[in-house]
Formats: structure tokens, C-alpha cells, sequence
């Protein structure tokens, strides 16, 4: 006898009874299991006029975060060819910015989130899985000033430049005045050339766009050419609106402070998170590094480099890439979508651009002549991961063109399930080499022209 | 011991068993996410999504100790039989539940609507079904008939 055919007889007419809804079941968690596609080229999306698929939504939230294992010594990410990397200091806390004072000190922003709650069960699970890779590192919220170098890359100094602050990000001095961003505030600090430390309270410019929740809590800086103006980039409050909208009041924006009056003003907005914010050196055009939604797909919604217009509005979150419409979002906003400002240049999809700076002439080598660095954190919620790497957009007469070239791989493990270190901000040193902050493998890495006489073997230094 | 089929609860029988009122808890808490749901779909308040998000996890959380003591029961004689229909009823409101908690696990509008009001409706309609059964997993029937 057909066991299957048993047990039904067995359990007689209610089980049977049991069987359509079982069916029906089935079909469901089908029907929604069969969106957890893995993600395609990331090359179709770089770039002005990027691969868009459909929206999926998800039954299981998709992460995939690789196991942060940190750097052993003497070990390095790659430089491509022609190319050499080394460690500048290790041993920091949670390294998110890095900057070049004019004497060519460095400093170095240490921060993290200032914490969130959980609101709904899924934040008590995805934030422990993003912990894996060194997301939940402590930060020294401060910054730190390294100077000098020793004769095997290291910062011969070391100090504490500027303590307790809460959590930092953007740094830009003007004239005497050293600027920082925290999540809460532009600090105003006064900066003697040469100092090694500054102790006196920063004076507040202005309030920024914070509590309650601060879900994107970086704030990123620039100054305009004539210095009388900061740009300011602030996150929204949720991936897409799942916090309420009274909570993404003046979120998700690129904000510009009158220096001397402390005055703000939304410069443009619908940027999600705009992580980096830096002045085209030739045509002085405002640009700006987003992280783009996450939850509807492995290749939606591509992260984007743009120029940024004023009164500019660029969809979030009633849409993406123009006038794409995000669903989750209710009620929508027909009239918005069709403002939207399609972006200039995807960057593909989850890549977490977190750095930003414009290249300064052929201090590298001659491809990296003209065009913009952007250091990028890497997936948490992409299969097969995306990002973790430093890459150069090529740029023409003051626009991206092309594609992107790596500038510094190998943050990744070989088996895609190990992180070394995640890149996140970018600055030029004095001599024109590229320092990449690390947060996971709490290094500032300098990249630089390699001697001319080993240009190929740039890959593994000691 | 007595037989009767038309009397479904055990009460007469002796100490009622003591997975029903954690069933039937389970069950407030899953019916309860209908209404939060119902609410988000009229209002667009994102806390009536997460009031939804919880009840559901809390549900679930509740019924798997339900789970704990049905096993319980039989153990030290407070139930005797299972009851074939009600348990096959919990067991898909219990998996419609475990899916409709990963779709409230979604952002913003597409985490209720419609797939995760569709889910709370069926799986409510469930429970009530299984409420008007008496919340419980086990017929008072001691006789084994069939096994």
C-alpha cells in the first residue's frame, strides 16, 4: 500500500479537509520565496544609463554580510598596477574620515553611529548580523592628527587632536577655523598651524538634522571655493520611509550653512544618504556620493555619483533613478516623481559609497589624472557581495565618463565570506596620495606612485 | 471513563490542560495584528505596521511555549487525544504567521499591504475557528480509536 495513501485513510476526512489549504500554502511561500535572486554584473549599472531590473520584494530580509577578520601583519589590500599601499596607522578606533590640514598633517575622524533603538523585531536581528562585519566596531568618537612619516610608511606622530565629540564625520578647515560635523552639529573649532591637540569647547554654528532615531547618521562636509559657504549632507531617518514621514522632516538633503551667520537652508534634496559631498576642482559643480534603498532587489536600486543642482530633487523616496516609483512608499506622490532629477552616474547596486575626493592632477599615474576617488563600505544585503574596494570615476570636461577603474581591491577575503577591512573616507596627503580610511580594519591606508623600477609588483608590500 | 463526543473540553474530566490558555493567548495576540493591520491600511501610520511587526513575533513567540506544554499535558495525563482538525487548523495559522512575520519584516507600506493583511485575515480566521473549539489541541476523548 501507498504509505502516503495510508495515512491519509488514517486520519480520515479532517485531514483531507487540510489538504487545499496546504496547497494554497505552498504556493505562497513559493510565490514569495522566489524573489531571493542573486545579483548580476555589477558593470551593467555603471555609469549614466544603468540596468534596471524589476523590483523584487523579499519573504527573508537578504543579508549576507561577510566575518570581519582584520589585517595580520604586514598584510595589505591590493593597489592596482603602478601602485603602492601602506599602512599610515593602525590600531585606530573605528576610522570614518580622514583629512589633509594645510602643514600636511592628517586627521583622522574615529565614529560610529551614536546607537539606535530597535524598533521592530527585524532591527534586533540585522543589527547583530551587520556586527559581524565590523559595523558595531567602538569608535574613539574623536579625531585624531597623525604626522611625519617613519621609514616604513608609519606616522612618526601621533595625538589626539580633538576629543569627545559625538559622532563625527565631516571635517573642512577655512582660514583659521577648523569645522566638524558631528550628527548633531557643525562645531566651529580655532586652529593654531602646527597644533598638535585642541582642548578648548567647539562653538556651535548650527543644529543638523538628528534625534529621534538618526538612522543615517553621518554628516558629510565641504566649503565652497570662496569659503563662504558649507554643504552638508544628511541622511534620511529609514530605508524608505518605514519610520513614519514625520520623522524624514529636512532628511535625506544636501544642506548649505552660511559660515558667518550659521544660517541653513536645503540645498537640494531626495538624496537618501549622501554620504560624500565635494566641489568639482575645474568647474567648481557641487557633487555628491548616495546610497540609494535597499530591500527590493540585489541589483535595485543603484548607488549614485551626481552633480548637484540647487532646489535640485532627486526622488527619495517616492522614486529612484528619476521617476522609477518605489511602491513601499504610501501615500505616493505623483507630482514629486515627476520632478525626480535622474542621477549622472550609477555606481551599481549597494556598493555603500561612504568617500568621496576629487583627484588633483597626476600625483598617481596619468589615468588618475582627472576624475573622482570614491571609497565604497561594501554590501550588507547582496548576493554575491558588492563594493569593498576604492575605485576612480573618470571624468571629462568637469562630467563622469566611462567606467570606473579599481584603484584598491583585496579588502575582501578570497572566499567572499571574510572582510579585512572596509574602506570608507578618502583624502589627498600633501604630496597628492590617496589615504583611504579602514573602519573594520581600523587603518588609515596611504596610496602612492610606486617607484618606477618595481611598477608591477605594487600588490604585496612586506 | 466517560465518553462523550459532543462535549469538546476535558473540564468535566479533571484539571483542564495547560497548553489552552497559552493558545488561546497566542491566538489575542495574532487576531490583534489583524486589527493593527486593518488600521495601517487606513491610516498609513507606520507604529500601527509596527505594533503588527511585534504582535505577530510575540504570537509566535507564545505559541511555541504553547508547544512546550501540549507536549506537556500529555505527559502527565491532562490531555489524552489529540485533536487531528484543530491541530492541522493551528499548524497552517501557525505557518501562515511565521511567513506573515518575515512579509511585516519588509519597509513601510508592502510589509501590510496586501500580502500582510491577507495572511493576518486568514491566519485570524483560524483562530477564531479554533477559539469556537475551545483553544485546545486535545479532544477530552481518552479512548484510542483508529490509532
Amino acid at each position: 500500500m501507498d504509505p502516503g495513501k495510508q495515512s491519509l485513510d488514517q486520519k480520515g476526512r479532517m485531514s483531507r479537509s487540510s489538504v487545499r489549504p496546504l496547497t494554497a500554502l505552498m504556493v505562497l511561500a513559493a510565490m514569495l520565496a522566489a524573489c531571493g535572486s542573486k545579483g548580476g554584473d555589477p558593470a551593467r549599472q555603471y555609469g549614466s544609463n544603468p540596468d534596471l531590473p524589476e523590483p523584487s520584494e523579499y519573504l527573508l530580509p537578504p543579508m549576507h554580510v561577510p566575518k570581519e577578520i582584520g589585517w595580520s601583519p604586514g598584510e595589505t589590500p591590493t593597489a592596482s598596477a603602478g601602485l603602492r599601499v601602506e599602512a599610515l596607522a593602525s590600531g585606530l578606533q573605528h576610522p570614518r574620515m580622514v583629512y589633509t590640514l594645510p602643514d600636511g598633517d592628517v586627521l583622522v575622524v574615529e565614529s560610529n553611529s551614536p546607537g539606535t533603538e530597535a524598533f521592530r523585531p527585524k532591527d534586533l536581528i540585522a543589527g547583530k548580523v551587520k556586527a559581524r562585519a565590523g559595523a558595531a566596531g567602538k569608535a574613539g568618537n574623536r579625531i585624531t592628527l597623525l604626522r611625519g612619516a617613519n621609514g616604513d610608511g608609519t606616522a612618526a606622530m601621533r595625538t589626539t587632536f580633538i576629543d569627545h565629540l559625538h559622532s563625527p564625520f565631516g571635517v573642512v578647515l577655512v582660514g583659521d577655523t577648523l569645522y566638524v560635523a558631528d550628527t548633531d552639529a557643525i562645531l566651529a573649532f580655532n586652529y593654531v598651524p602646527g597644533a598638535t591637540q585642541i582642548t578648548a569647547p567647539g562653538v556651535k554654528l548650527a543644529d543638523l538634522p538628528a534625534g529621534p532615531i538618526d538612522h543615517h547618521w553621518t554628516k558629510s562636509m565641504t566649503v565652497n571655493a570662496d569659503g563662504s559657504k558649507l554643504y552638508v549632507g544628511v541622511g534620511s531617518n529609514s530605508n524608505i520611509t518605514e519610520n513614519g514621514m514625520a520623522v524624514e522632516d529636512g532628511r535625506a538633503a544636501i544642506y548649505e550653512v552660511d559660515r558667518s551667520t550659521g544660517a541653513k537652508r536645503i540645498f537640494a534634496s531626495g538624496t537618501r544618504n549622501p554620504t560624500g559631498v565635494a566641489f568639482e576642482p575645474h568647474t567648481h559643480q557641487l557633487f555628491a556620493i548616495v546610497n540609494e534603498r535597499d530591500e527590493i532587489g540585489p541589483d535595485l536600486v543603484p548607488d549614485y555619483l551626481t552633480s548637484i543642482r540647487e532646489g535640485g530633487f532627486y526622488g527619495w523616496p517616492y522614486s529612484y533613478w528619476g521617476n522609477h516609483v518605489d511602491v513601499r512608499v504610501h501615500p505616493q506622490k505623483p507630482d514629486r516623481v515627476a520632478q525626480a532629477i535622474k542621477p549622472d552616474y550609477g555606481l551599481s547596486s549597494h556598493v555603500a559609497p561612504l568617500g568621496l575626493v576629487f583627484s588633483q592632477g597626476q600625483h598617481l599615474s596619468a589615468a588618475f589624472a582627472d576624475g573622482a576617488f570614491i571609497g565604497e563600505h561594501g554590501s550588507w544585503d547582496r548576493s554575491p557581495l558588492n563594493g569593498y574596494q576604492v575605485i576612480f570615476v573618470p571624468f571629462e570636461n568637469g562630467r563622469p565618463v566611462g567606467k570606473p577603474i579599481p584603484v584598491v581591491t583585496g579588502f575582501l577575503g578570497a572566499d567572499d565570506e571574510t572582510v579585512h577591512g572596509r574602506p570608507v573616507g578618502l583624502a589627498l596627503d600633501a604630496t597628492g596620495a590617496l589615504l583611504i580610511a579602514d573602519d573594520a580594519g581600523n587603518v588609515v591606508w596611504r596610496v602612492s606612485a610606486a617607484p618606477a623600477n618595481n611598477a608591477s609588483t605594487s600588490a604585496v608590500q612586506d | 471513563m466517560i465518553h462523550s463526543p459532543t462535549n469538546r473540553t476535558s473540564a468535566a474530566l479533571g484539571p483542564a490542560p495547560l497548553h489552552r490558555g497559552l493558545i488561546a493567548s497566542a491566538a489575542i495576540l495574532l487576531i490583534a495584528a489583524l486589527g493593527t493591520d486593518y488600521t495601517y491600511y487606513v491610516t498609513s501610520l507606520w507604529q500601527w505596521a509596527n505594533f503588527s511587526a511585534w504582535l505577530i513575533v510575540g504570537g509566535l513567540v507564545v505559541l511555541l511555549v504553547a508547544a512546550v506544554f501540549l507536549v506537556l499535558d500529555f505527559v502527565i495525563g491532562r490531555a489524552h487525544r489529540l485533536d487531528g482538525f484543530s491541530f492541522v487548523l493551528l499548524g497552517i495559522a501557525a505557518l501562515l504567521s511565521v511567513i506573515n512575520a518575515f512579509v511585516h519584516s519588509r519597509d513601510a507600506w508592502t510589509s501590510v499591504v496586501p500580502q500582510g493583511l491577507l495572511l493576518s485575515a486568514v491566519s485570524a480566521l483560524l483562530l477564531l475557528v479554533l477559539g469556537g473549539r475551545g483553544w485546545t489541541l486535545a479532544s477530552s476523548r481518552s479512548t484510542k480509536k483508529g490509532v
